[in-house]
């Protein structure tokens, strides 16, 4: 018998079908991925799985007894558990505290708390799920991101009996992780699967799906697909059933070979957590950087975009040589900088796709500077929406209403429509579906083909792989080694990212 | 149903408050005589809202406007009394509003302080200035130059009605033209449009190159020109000034933004949403003083209409 079955679930937002008759079974003790493109429908169903958004029609049984989920309580007493990015915890109190909050805290003599006891119970709770390097006593604020996950999942794993976790709904886990963290992150996941609870798992990342997940059910404009067995299948199967066309070419080949002229020289570049880092950009050349979180290769953008101040360095662009800019500066000398947060840093959501395309490059949609040539800034922004391919109803809508692959879109179209000479790339497809990364991958070819230098950081190796044809590595905050990216494998990158070489270190690195 | 009451509740109340008064004073309610004296009973409070539009365009605030407004009218007040010339003193008094603006701007961008414990301690320094300037008394008499206070009591005649002269009063036109300025600062600039930037989103603004720092400064600047410009009025109004004339002005100024901001989809501050919000507090004044309604009941309606206008707006997801 299914843990969780739905039927007949539909939805629509005025008028507009989001969901169609989803049907979904998700058996005991199975890690069950959702994929589809962004607007397929994914958060829509999660939502009205969680009680935030009332369905149209829906059946839904858990252990085949019909249950109806109206508020956030009654999938909460359901045994369903939610987790994203922005998780419920408290981050000025320690790992054992959050792990144990709304529970009974073991107490001693006098009904004081016994925080050596907490602490072992916690590190109980944790080692249920084979964690072991979190300290229970740390505060939650200093955990990463993934650390901060597997604390809530291992908090969830505690309860029993009636309003026992079963259930538990990952959307986008992995998105902000390393992939060390994500590795942890796997592993809980299967302790979760042996112990009989199930998970839905809602991910962009094929790799991740195909080698986690027992079986997937894609959603394509509203409707199921198919739900297959991962074993049955492959991830151009489910490329094809998300985008309904085939995608041959993840990566659009160059355009043409990079030229000889240099666009951007970086001399010692140094800030925070940055030792000095030296290199060139060269004109058309698109140029990676890897490493594993918390690198320094964020911060390598960061410096040259002038989101952070560095401490020293010399930045050389086109004739202007001077010490690393500020963001005004960097915008006005033709530095464009895609951010790694596109919601918190690339984007103002409650203002237009204008507004946000426009807001680097204003003074050249005014006159004389002060007054703002609408007629003007709304052209430029409808030319450089079809630039990027944007989908939206106009210039005028508000970024909030966007999918976040279109968001992502006006975050580039902001970067290009000032025709950049250098284009800083942070995480430029994070959480975006594969039909918009495509278009975005595209775009930065066609870019660099007419002269523009790229850099990308991304924690996406094929990606990497992909696009660009050198690769700086970082490791610990400084400039490890450049490689070139042709012939370059998955697991060799890492590899140099961890400071290992050869087969068997790559391969432990590769699962560590 | 819903969105539209959200959307149009601000003034669908506004209306509602509007037939009220008008069929509980049908005589003196709805007439052209008494919207002028609205209107010019609301222009130093609509300068100063208009004002304070420009600092919470960025998601900020700004307490000090009404301690700001008593300190100017008691500077042009003592250098009257001191002799100077009226352009010379009101001039002064202006740049006072300047100075004590951006010190506000240095406080909250350079140095860092939040908005809200930078200005209501600079609210207490203009205060005590205002206090330490004029020793505490109010100025008033022989010593306030007739060219000064007749300002405020003429206007631009408008004919007759019954034998009484009707005039479009001087203080309404300069509130009037303060709004359609920072209109045009706040709608049709580059600088008004990077404001609402920093208010939808101060790290992304940043990383679009936008100069926070900067731009805040002259915005606090500019919000404590303009609460001057209300305090020169409030004294030109009632030819004399004391150390706490101005201090009803700043709770009633945020008033009126707020009201503005429930009109507004994404809950941003709007100038001429923020006149409407000015326009319902003055016709409630105005409507209740007519029906001698104790002025405590007044306030205790205004704070319940606020609750009112933001609960039923989506206001508070904003701040949520």
């Amino acid at each position: 018998m299914s843990l969780l079955s739905l039927a007949g679930v539909s939805k629509a937002y005025a008028g507009v079908p989001a969901l169609r008759a989803v049907s979904l079974a998700i058996a005991p003790g199975e890690i069950h991925a959702l994929m589809g493109e962004n607007g397929a429908g994914k958060s829509t169903l999660i939502r009205i799985l969680a009680g935030v958004v009332a369905a149209d029609a829906a059946d839904i049984a858990i252990d085949g007894r019909p249950v109806t989920i109206d508020r956030p309580g009654d999938a909460f007493a359901h045994g369903l558990r939610f987790f994203h990015q922005e998780l419920n915890v408290v981050p000025t109190l320690s790992v054992a505290e959050n792990i144990f909050l709304g529970r009974a805290y073991p107490r001693r003599l006098g009904g004081l708390i016994d925080w050596n006891r907490l602490a072992d119970a916690a590190r109980q709770a944790l080692a249920r799920l084979g964690i072991s390097h979190i300290d229970p006593r740390t505060k939650m604020a200093r955990l990463g991101v993934g650390d901060r996950m597997l604390v809530s999942i291992s908090a969830a794993f505690l309860d029993s009996g009636a309003g026992t976790a079963r259930l538990y709904v990952m959307d986008e886990p992995t998105a902000a992780l390393t992939g060390e963290e994500a590795e942890r992150l796997f592993a809980a996941l299967r302790e979760i699967r042996k112990a009989g609870r199930s998970v839905l798992y809602v991910s962009h990342r094929l790799d991740e799906v195909t080698r986690l997940c027992d079986r997937v059910t894609v959603l394509r404009d509203g409707g199921v697909i198919a739900t297959k067995a991962m074993a049955e299948t492959s991830q151009d199967d489910i490329i094809l059933m998300m985008i309904g066309r085939r995608v041959d070419e993840a990566y659009p080949p160059p355009l043409a070979a990079a030229g000889n002229e240099i666009a951007l020289a970086v001399r010692d570049l140094e800030g925070d957590g940055l030792a000095p880092v030296s290199f060139d950009l060269r004109k058309g050349e698109i140029v990676g950087i890897a490493g594993l979180a918390g690198a320094g290769q964020s911060e390598v953008l960061r410096l040259l975009a002038g989101a952070d101040r560095a401490h020293r360095g010399r930045v050389r662009l086109g004739a202007s040589d001077g010490p690393p800019p500020t963001s005004t500066a960097a915008w006005q000398s033709g530095i464009a900088y895609v951010p790694r947060e596109r919601r918190s840093e690339g984007l103002i959501l409650t203002r237009p796709i204008s507004d946000n395309i426009t807001l680097p490059h204003l003074a050249q949609f005014s006159r004389g500077g002060v007054f703002l040539a609408r007629r003007q800034e709304l052209a430029a922004v409808r030319a450089s929406g079809e630039d990027v391919r944007l989908r939206a109803r106009g210039p005028r809508q508000l970024c909030r209403e966007l999918s976040g692959g279109n968001q992502q879109k006006v975050v580039f179209a902001k970067a290009l429509s000032g025709r950049p000479a250098v284009l800083l790339l942070d995480e430029p497809t994070r959480g975006v579906d594969v039909g918009a990364k495509f278009d975005i991958y595209a775009l930065i070819r066609e870019w660099s083909a007419e002269g523009m230098a790229v850099l990308i950081a991304s924690s996406d190796f094929p990606e990497l792989l992909g696009m660009c044809g050198r690769i700086l590595v970082m490791r610990g905050g400084a400039l490890a080694t450049v490689l070139d990216a042709k012939g370059l494998s998955e697991e060799g990158l890492l590899g140099h990212c961890y400071g290992r070489s050869g087969e068997s270190t790559t391969a432990r690195a590769a699962a560590g | 149903m819903a969105t539209l009451l959200r959307r149009y509740g601000t003034l669908i109340g506004f209306a509602a408050i509007l037939i009220f008064f008008s069929v509980s004073l049908p005589d003196t309610f709805m007439t052209a005589r008494n919207w002028l004296n609205i209107s010019q009973q609301v222009s130093m409070l609509t300068v100063v809202a208009a004002a304070m539009t420009i600092v919470m365009a960025m998601g900020d605030f700004d307490l000090s406007v009404g301690s700001m407004a008593s300190l100017a009218g008691v500077v042009a007040a003592t250098l009257f009394v001191l002799g100077y010339p009226v352009w010379a003193a009101v001039a002064i008094a202006l740049l006072v509003g300047l100075a004590g603006g951006a010190v506000n701007g240095v406080l909250v961008s350079v140095i860092g302080i939040l908005p809200f414990i930078a200005t209501l301690a600079t609210l207490t320094v203009y205060s005590g200035a205002a206090f330490l300037i004029s020793s505490g008394k109010t100025i008033f008499g022989r010593d306030i130059p007739r060219a000064f206070s007749d300002f405020a009591r003429d206007g631009i005649p408008l004919g007759t009605i019954a034998d009484q002269p009707l005039r479009l009063p001087y203080l309404t036109i300069l509130a009037l033209a303060v709004v359609a300025l920072v209109w045009v600062l706040l709608e049709q600039t580059t600088f008004g449009r990077r404001l609402y930037a920093i208010g939808g989103n101060r790290e992304a603004a940043r990383l679009s190159g936008v100069r926070i720092k900067s731009l805040r400064l002259v915005a606090f600047a500019l919000t404590g020109f303009g609460a001057a410009v209300a305090g020169l009025m409030y004294a030109s109004r009632v030819a004399s000034a004391n150390p706490t004339q101005g201090s009803g002005l700043m709770l009633n100024a945020i008033a009126a933004v707020f009201l503005g901001m429930t009109m507004s989809e994404e809950g941003e501050p709007r100038v001429h949403a923020t006149l409407i919000g000015v326009l319902v507090l003055g016709a409630l004044d105005n409507g209740l003083t007519q029906m001698s309604v104790d002025s405590y009941v007044r306030d205790i309606l205004v704070g319940v209409i606020i609750i009112a206008a933001v609960a039923s707006s989506s206001l508070w997801k904003r701040f949520r």
